[in-house]
């Protein structure tokens, strides 16, 4: 039973009730009605399409905000505390919750990221090869893909609809390709967001994108540690903030951390930086979940840390190191 | 003179819809276009006004806001203008008219944009409106809208309690009427029809269709008769996209991956 007792196991039972809480939460927890929903800007892909869900991610507000206020700007058709004031309770939100929380919400909360950990989990019992890191070349290649979507999917594109220079399509994008929309309904038993549409090339581009990055996530998920939360604009946005999160991956490195490269080994988004030498800093990365298994990783005591506020709440150390490789190899066979 | 006619000519066009009824429909003049406009909040190409249909003799209406407040409607014959919205939200129109013999009430719920109101849509739902009532358990969700091919659940509500075992009937103007029986927590649970015509491509292209739930009761000598009207839409699903295509769409893009997996296995480490 000891050797249960990790902050991964810990954090799988937190994304379990995490996962039905979101998914399912209006079901026990909240009310159906989104006026009844826990914040309606969570710095996680909880999605609206969900009729179930206890909550739902920012960036759905975000895109109807830049469509129909945030342009209103642009045409003149809006005074400016009327086009921004609901952006800005949207980012009040945003930031109060990353104060608490941090970019935790993806390592601990969202229902999508526990859903490619368990297809991995699910790929390494199943004996699929699994790719321990994607190398610096290729994750280099990959990281503005994430910049990219945030900008042109969750802001431009509806802004540019909302002034008339794009069709209706393009006012959500994002939510029209993100594969939570579809994780969440399906897990509701609801079919209906699984379709390619007819209405206009738009539509059927965007339609057709989605189910093949659903299908290809899924895939990738057996092999590759969450592929989707590599590209997801939850992160930009979090990343904006992430300086004021009270809960941050901090590390007071040793000459050790030049010839050791444990901790990038055991982080699932790749994060190469977090090897550098560092005396007492954040290191909190734009791609980081803080999911910690840097820390439990790490052989070296109090190297890597994870601090909220002053506070040093968990430490790495030679003796949860060994344990934590020996569950690996257990757990991997 | 135009709700006069507006009033000759949907009654000639809906003649037996609603069995006698008292029920509410958007009344499409341009002035109700006009003040819906002007005010901001309805959705676009809405009405701010309303009628009631197979109204004789006087009734009250009534606006029930968001926060629960009320507002009294002035009736102009059987139309009423709604005022402009003062929140966001979920408001009940509601009409009520009694006789010595006959208690009658028309619901119809509106979701209608602005600062919202903090106060949970099922407390409108749960407040009583009228003895016998139909009520939406739940109404379709804010930014959602009452759609074809869809199943959705209504609770009949006689004096505060569930009525169990009571007959309803549900009539769309092109598939007419058909009953359902209430069950012992007084739910019935039925699937819109898909039952428009010359269907359009898009979302904004096809106007929605009307439907209509009827129930009525016998408490002593009075009978007690409660409509819901609300609006619905065509289903995509049913006709410009494809479920099938998406399953499909889906699977490709998992083999894509599966031949991404065989690519890269010979080249990575391997853990």
């Amino acid at each position: 039973m000891d050797k249960l007792l990790t902050v991964t196991a810990l954090r799988r039972v937190v994304q379990l009730f995490a996962f039905v809480f979101f998914v399912y939460g209006a079901l026990i927890f909240a009310t159906f009605y989104t006026d009844d929903k826990l914040t309606q800007a969570l710095p996680a892909l909880s999605c609206a399409y969900d009729m179930k869900g206890g909550d739902y991610c920012a960036l759905i507000p975000l895109q109807h905000q830049m469509d129909h206020r945030v342009s209103g700007l642009l045409t003149q058709s809006a005074k400016a505390m009327e086009a921004l004031l609901p952006t800005l309770i949207t980012l009040a939100t945003v930031i109060a919750l990353i104060i608490v929380l941090n970019k935790a919400f993806c390592g601990w909360l969202c229902p999508l990221g526990f859903f490619q950990e368990v297809i991995g989990m699910i790929g390494t019992k199943t004996g699929i090869t699994q790719i321990v890191s994607l190398g610096r070349e290729t994750v280099t290649k990959v990281r503005p893909v994430k910049w990219f979507i945030f900008l042109f999917f969750v802001l431009i594109f509806p802004l540019l609809t909302g002034i008339g220079l794009l069709g209706h399509e393009w006012g959500s994008p994002f939510c029209s390709i993100c594969p939570s929309r579809i994780l969440t309904t399906v897990a509701t038993g609801d079919m209906a967001q699984v379709y390619v549409s007819q209405a206009g090339w738009g539509y059927a581009a965007l339609s057709l994108l989605a189910d093949l990055l659903f299908g290809l996530m899924i895939a990738l998920a057996l092999f590759v540690r969450q592929p989707f939360c590599r590209i997801c604009p939850i992160l930009p946005m979090q990343s904006l903030f992430k300086k004021v999160g009270l809960l941050r991956l901090v590390k007071n490195g040793s000459s050790h951390c030049d010839n050791c490269s444990s901790c990038v080994k055991a982080c699932p988004m790749d994060i190469f930086e977090i090897q550098e030498t560092a005396h007492n800093r954040n290191i909190t990365h734009t791609d980081c979940t803080l999911c910690g298994r840097c820390v439990e990783f790490c052989p070296h005591d109090g190297v890597m840390n994870f601090k909220y506020g002053p506070v040093t709440v968990w430490s790495s150390s030679k003796e949860g190191f060994k344990k934590r490789t020996k569950i690996d190899k257990w757990w991997k066979g | 003179m135009k709700t006069l006619l507006f009033t000759l000519l949907v009654s000639t066009a809906v003649w037996g819809y609603g069995d006698n009824a008292l029920y509410w429909v958007p009344h499409q003049c341009d002035e109700g276009k006009k003040a819906a406009s002007a005010h901001g909040g309805h959705g676009r190409g809405e009405s701010a006004m309303f009628a009631a249909m197979n109204l004789e003799g006087n009734a009250s209406a009534r606006l029930v806001l968001p926060d629960l407040s009320v507002k009294k409607l002035e009736m102009n014959l059987n139309t009423v203008m709604l005022p402009k919205p003062p929140m966001g939200g979920y408001y009940a129109l509601v009409l009520n008219r009694q006789t010595p013999e006959r208690i009658e009430s028309a619901v119809r719920y509106l979701s209608l944009h602005g600062r919202p109101a903090k106060v949970s849509p099922t407390r409108l739902t749960a407040l009583l409106k009228s003895a016998l009532e139909i009520v939406p358990n739940p109404l379709h969700r804010e930014h959602d809208r009452y759609t074809a091919s869809k199943k959705y659940r209504f609770t009949v509500m006689f004096q505060g309690k569930p009525l169990p075992d009571t007959s309803v009937s549900l009539e769309t103007r092109r598939s007419g009427s058909t009953s359902y029986r209430s069950d012992a927590k007084g739910n019935i649970t039925l699937t819109l029809p898909n039952d428009f015509e010359n269907v359009r491509v898009g979302r904004t292209e096809n106007r929605p269709s009307e439907f209509l739930l009827t129930v009525r009761n016998r408490s002593g000598s009075t009978d007690y008769v409660s409509t819901l009207s609300m609006p619905y839409y065509v289903n995509p699903n049913d006709y410009w996209q494809s479920q099938e295509l998406g399953a499909g769409a889906i699977l490709i893009g998992f083999l894509g991956g599966m031949l991404l997996y065989r690519r890269t296995k010979k080249e990575v480490t391997h853990g």
